[in-house]
């Protein structure tokens, strides 16, 4: 049966449709790289030349390599923490019920949905108090609570695949509960540890509220960015934008190499 | 953190198992839980509930002499609540966030179907991953590009004016905010419908097809009922993430007219009027929350399909 033209006209109006979104959101991304090359000082078409120049740029920019160590520094913390408390949420989420469990839930899943705008507030006010304004260590601590959220769905994801007689099975010989965890749930887990510790550094290197709130004078790569972007125009941000597309871009890819995304099974009721 | 306690605890166990505790019999016991999740309720509760309520404590502070002091006054909100600036600003927002959530349904609905229904899984799969990307990735410079894009001397204009079309103030009004904001919601928008629409039953659709009706009526009475939830899910998320976004409003329009995120931003850089700060974010949290209720609702009734005959 061959299609009949209104159905390949509305075919075709579909994937046009499609390819231009796609577009739209591809755009952006491109624009930045390509851009950075270029010789010009403001992004315009004609394009002004190949120049490596901006790149060589923000190699000598003292506040730019600061605050790149910054985001590395803050990204790995937050990885760390994220994933170690993401594993412990989705683990008594797992395996136990007790007073207090949707709450407990709710708090380690709800931060991204709160704007981050107002938590940028709230942690600056609050932490300020406690004398924890201004540290690298701060922003970890704050991006953790809010990545913690994407670990846990990760994590929590992998153990509904856990065979639920598996710890039972290592208790009867003879390991102890923990000793079931770091043998047994733990190796199960890797592949969504690894997930969740590459998308908690993903998302700590893309934050730039809490981080422009709570780190004081220790700028991140995003906040120098912000800040740069509120001065003038300055072809340097091209560049340093291709370095951070590249870097978060890596890390998302990497997370998604390890947790495969699927359209298309029906998601097993829990 | 807690991890790492806890791998110590779990070594120190399996050296003395014996001498610490035993298991009875084989079971959980109740020091695990303990171990792990009092580090993940303190930790939430440091960073993210404590901060929260006490931005609502705040609300009710005094600022002296720019030090923020306890106190119990409503002044903070009645000035906030009552000033023009905060209306306008309210007004503002919800317009630019309300049209940005039926921009998204429209725009991601058809090319969540066409993902989900046209295209090879293989495929399917590859544009998902890719939808993936720009969430966890670089919002700032994707916004900043389209600035670049936009701009008066940007690369739209001069490759319009290069094909004698003239220039168009494409930035700083209503249309770029809402092409910042798309970029923001837009991903996430479609990738919500296209797990929902995959998650249909094809039996339905074939059912649905099998009694005659054409495509059109597939996806009025079949499909579109079938995600509702979805489709309600992905609005209530477009519209929370574009009534708190900062970055659109202050790059795209110049943050005129100012969003609410944009006034907490000033409010707080400018001074010590952390209080007022605050009761802008209060105030939006309420407002996110009624969303996120009637949304709930929405999704939970069934107010839309009338059943027929």
């Amino acid at each position: 049966m061959s299609p009949t033209l209104a159905t390949r006209i509305s075919r075709a109006i579909q994937f046009t449709f499609l390819g231009a979104f796609l577009l739209f959101i591809a755009a952006p991304m491109l624009v930045i790289v390509v851009f950075s090359f270029d010789a010009n000082r403001f992004p315009t078409i004609p394009w002004g030349g190949f120049s490596l120049e901006w790149h060589r740029a923000i190699l000598n920019d003292e506040m730019v390599r600061s605050a790149f160590v910054n985001s590395v520094l803050v990204g790995l913390g937050t990885a760390v923490l994220s994933t170690a408390l993401g594993f412990a949420a989705a683990y008594m989420d797992f395996r136990y019920r007790f007073f207090g469990k949707r709450l407990f839930v709710l708090v380690v899943a709800i931060p991204p949905a709160v704007p981050v705008t107002i938590l940028g507030v709230a942690m600056l006010a609050f932490l300020s108090r406690l004398g924890l304004f201004g540290r690298l260590e701060t922003i970890a601590a704050c991006h953790s609570a809010i990545a913690v959220s994407f670990s846990m769905a990760l994590i929590r994801l992998r153990l509904g695949e856990f065979g639920a007689e598996m710890e039972p099975a290592a208790w009867n010989l003879g390991a102890g509960p923990f000793s079931a965890i770091l043998y047994v749930v733990l190796p199960f887990c890797r592949p969504a540890l690894i997930a969740s510790f590459f998308l908690s550094a993903a998302v700590s290197f893309d934050e730039f509220m809490v981080a422009w709130f709570v780190g004081g004078v220790h700028e991140t790569l995003p906040v120098r960015i912000l800040n740069l972007l509120q001065g003038q125009v300055n072809p340097k941000i091209n560049a340093i934008g291709t370095v951070v597309l590249v870097i978060s871009v890596a890390l998302v890819l990497i997370a998604q190499r390890f947790v495969g995304i699927r359209a298309g099974r029906r998601a097993p009721q829990s | 953190m807690s991890e790492i306690a806890d791998m110590g605890a779990g070594a120190v166990a399996r050296r003395l198992p014996r001498l610490i505790w035993r298991p009875p019999l084989a079971g959980s016991p109740a020091v695990v839980p303990v171990f792990l999740g009092v580090p993940v309720a303190i930790w939430q509760a440091v960073f993210f509930l404590a901060p929260l309520v006490f931005l609502v404590v705040i609300t009710f502070w005094q600022v002296k002499s720019f030090r923020l002091e306890p106190a119990f006054v409503m002044d903070n909100w009645s000035r906030v609540l009552s000033s023009a600036t905060f209306t306008r600003a309210l007004q503002h927002t919800f317009i630019v966030s309300i049209t940005t959530t039926v921009l998204a349904v429209l725009i991601a609905f058809p090319i969540a179907y066409t993902i989900a229904f046209r295209l090879a899984a293989r495929m399917r799969n590859l544009i998902v991953a890719f939808l993936i990307v720009p969430i966890f990735s670089s919002y700032i410079l994707r916004i900043y590009a389209w600035q670049i894009v936009l701009s008066p001397e940007g690369i739209t204009n001069s490759l319009l004016s290069w094909l004698g079309v003239g220039t168009l103030p494409l930035l700083g009004g209503a249309f770029s905010l809402q092409v910042g904001l798309l970029t923001l919601t837009l991903p996430v928008a479609v990738l919500i419908l296209v797990f929902a629409l995959s998650g249909i039953d094809p039996v339905l659709i074939e059912a649905a097809e099998n009694l005659g009706c054409r495509r059109a009526r597939v996806v009025a009475h079949v499909i579109i009922p079938a995600v509702r939830p979805a489709i309600v899910l992905a609005a209530t998320t477009t519209f929370l993430l574009s009534f708190g976004d900062y970055v659109s409003p202050l790059f795209m329009t110049g943050s005129k007219p100012p969003t609410l995120s944009i006034l907490i931003v000033d409010t707080v850089k400018s001074g010590s009027q952390w209080p007022r700060a605050s009761v802008i974010g209060v105030s939006m949290l309420i407002i996110l929350t009624l969303v996120f209720a009637a949304s709930r609702l929405v999704s939970a009734r069934r107010f839309f399909i009338r059943r027929k005959g």
